[in-house]
């Protein structure tokens, strides 16, 4: 029973360090700056003007999906900046808090969890602005809206593993955080993320891609969640990008368990 | 089980890059040849256990592995080897104010380093008050304002009044003590020594054994990694005295071939005398310290005097003294110089001398001569912060009531 107590007692320090950490990260987010929380928006709607613009002016990629272009676009960016965003600060989470670290015990995972929390407050934000677009261009919303919490968990699973594991490596070797804007930069065209996968879901080695970057399911299940009929990809394709994630995100906890003991003697 | 801490074997190593330039061919080589490092250990092999209500006093040199053993005993890093086990909830002051961010207020401040520190957000409300009281009037004006618009005194007030209020079982201090002014300071101990009376565990390290003497029961004495003495204060710290005594400060060198110096000084002799009162063991700042000098002079009919240094730990010259000049001839010459008491502060120092010819050229110059440790001395005092200053004068200072009205 002891135990037990014991164990309660640490559970709930812990969680309330975790909300603490994350209610400092939101709140100095946008110290001294005017406009505020308007910086969440801007930057979303700024880059679907810019596809928007590329698609119009610069190339010929027709919208086979069906669906309003500024839709799968702005949908698309919203997901992909959840999880850039959390993901970048997951990465970096350890070493910025190094002074924390180096000097007092708590449990270190609290860090990985609580450095997602600005990137979902912007998502909020960013959310709230889809919904103006939807119904602009009267796309309804549908039942499926219920699915999207579970969508937006997976996804920040996926982002704090992947995270965890660069954590975890650059504190002892610094060159893993030259990889993590290689993959937000590149990452961004290989998903589906200003296109919809109708493009190329019947490529032979599609099934693969799904499992190796569940970041094509997640976004199709996220737009499914979001856009009345959108059903662009089978529930398997999804299944398989979903399993891909949650195993990511525990093998990141594994390696980040193993390491987090020797972080204090590189930082 | 009465051991509220138990410590054993524990082993901490660190992996040093290598020194030696040679094995550091190029930036590729360096990736694909695995590159050789150096072993460190830290701590090497300690155990002790302490029982609850115990206060731990731990000594040692720069390097000793105080910190390193203070880092596993409060879990930032874990031992390579051995076992740590300790019974109940640990703070540690080791370091006052970490994890403040400079954009949050004091208010917003106090809950989080709370939280950091382990303290529920229910506890930190109870003591809100408490601990704003305790850090001074001053925060009560600031408490909305951004710690980064604090003053230096201002955040480390805030910071350790929080730690002093995280009411733990075992707690862990380095020598944050040493922070603040001297009011703050007689705050800070009067509050170490409220919670020393209700039965707590402390574990105290500090390099001022007069501090260490009147607030622990028990004392580690570390020397580069080892245990070197473990047990009750009083012994082991005239242990620690008498073997600090038996560094003797004193060069002497019979063949004139193997001296230091050049083909016109060799350093015969130099030695530094403390002088020691009763059972004094080493020389504190009340001890004069008597330094002669001896060196052969190799050129006839030369016109010399000696200028010596007297240098800090921190490399700042305290003062230079010099002789007058004289015509001295072949052969052995000696000078003698007394460093009268209560003239420097406690502290680590290091003497240099040169030998000059014609008031402005150096022949030689010896450096580092000796390098001494003046140890503090206080009578019935309640503070043991650091005295600041090289020099500790005790000069005449009368204070008197002039008039009974206001």
């Amino acid at each position: 029973m002891a135990f037990l107590n014991f164990f309660n007692y640490q559970v709930s320090n812990s969680l309330e360090l975790f909300f603490i950490l994350s209610k400092r990260d939101i709140s100095v987010r946008f110290k001294q700056t005017a406009l505020g929380m308007i910086w969440a928006i801007i930057r979303p709607i700024t880059t679907m003007f810019v596809f928007l613009f590329a698609y119009k002016n610069v190339t010929t990629i027709t919208n086979i999906s069906g669906y309003p272009i500024q839709i799968v676009i702005y949908s698309g960016i919203l997901f992909w900046n959840l999880f850039a965003n959390s993901f970048q600060s997951v990465s970096n989470s350890i070493l910025l808090s190094s002074n924390l670290i180096s000097k007092v015990y708590f449990p270190r995972i609290i860090i990985l969890f609580s450095a997602v929390s600005v990137s979902l407050i912007d998502f909020i934000f960013g959310l709230c602005v889809y919904f103006i677009l939807a119904f602009y261009f009267k796309i309804d919303v549908s039942f499926n809206l219920i699915l999207l919490p579970v969508v937006v968990l997976i996804t920040l699973f996926l982002s704090i593993g992947l995270g965890a594991i660069f954590a975890s490596f650059s504190v002892k070797k610094r060159d893993f955080l030259q990889i993590i804007p290689i993959i937000v930069q590149y990452g961004f065209f290989v998903t589906p993320i200003v296109y919809t996968s109708i493009e190329f879901y019947l490529k032979p080695w599609f099934k693969i891609y799904t499992f190796i970057n569940p970041l094509v399911g997640l976004v199709e299940f996220f737009r499914f969640t979001l856009i009345d009929g959108y059903y662009v990809l089978s529930p398997t394709y999804i299944l398989i990008s979903v399993f891909s994630s949650i195993s990511i995100f525990l093998v990141g906890l594994l390696i980040f368990q193993f390491k987090k003991d020797t972080f204090v003697d590189y930082l | 089980m009465n051991n509220i801490v138990s410590v054993s074997s524990i082993s901490k190593k660190y992996q040093l890059p290598s020194t030696k330039k040679e094995e550091q061919h190029s930036y590729f080589q360096n990736i694909f040849n695995k590159r050789k490092s150096e072993e460190y250990w830290a701590v090497k092999d300690i155990s002790f256990t302490i029982n609850k209500g115990d206060k731990l006093g731990i000594i040692g040199n720069n390097g000793a592995g105080k910190s390193t053993l203070l880092k596993i005993l409060s879990k930032i890093t874990k031992p390579t080897s051995g076992l740590v086990h300790i019974q109940g909830k640990v703070a540690s002051l080791l370091e006052v104010g970490t994890g403040f961010h400079p954009e949050l207020s004091g208010r917003d401040n106090i809950y989080l380093n709370g939280a950091i520190l382990g303290m529920t957000k229910k506890q930190i409300t109870q003591q809100f008050d408490e601990i704003v009281e305790f850090a001074g009037d001053q925060i009560i004006k600031f408490l909305d304002t951004p710690v980064k618009r604090y003053s230096s005194g201002m955040y480390v007030r805030l910071g350790f009044a929080i730690s002093a209020h995280l009411d733990p079982d075992i707690l862990i201090v380095d020598e944050v003590l040493a922070v603040g002014d001297a009011d703050f300071q007689k705050k800070s101990l009067g509050k170490m020594k409220e919670v020393a009376s209700k039965d707590k565990t402390i574990l105290f390290v500090s390099h001022n054994l007069t501090a260490v003497a009147n607030l622990c029961n028990k004392t580690l004495h570390l020397e580069t990694g080892y245990v070197k003495q473990f047990g009750e204060t009083g012994k082991v710290l005239n242990n620690y005295l008498s073997a600090m005594q038996n560094n003797l400060l004193e060069q002497s060198f019979n063949q004139i071939n193997l001296a230091p110096g050049n083909d016109l000084v060799k350093l015969k002799y130099a030695k530094l005398t403390p002088s020691l009162i009763g059972n004094q063991l080493i020389a504190d700042v009340r001890s004069s310290l008597k330094i002669d000098l001896e060196f052969w002079n190799l050129l006839d009919n030369q016109n010399l005097n000696i200028s010596l240094h007297i240098y800090a730990s921190t490399g700042e010259c305290i003062f230079n003294v010099g002789t007058v000049p004289e015509i001295l001839n072949k052969g052995v010459v000696q000078a003698s110089l007394t460093i009268p008491s209560y003239f420097l502060n406690d502290g680590n120092y290091l003497v240099s001398f040169m030998v000059v010819k014609d008031k402005s050229i150096v022949l030689f110059n010896f450096e580092e001569v000796f390098n001494f440790e003046i140890a503090d001395y206080r009578e019935e005092t309640t503070w043991y912060g650091k005295w600041p200053g090289y020099v500790r004068p005790k000069f005449d200072f009368p204070i008197q009531q002039v008039s009974l009205k206001i």
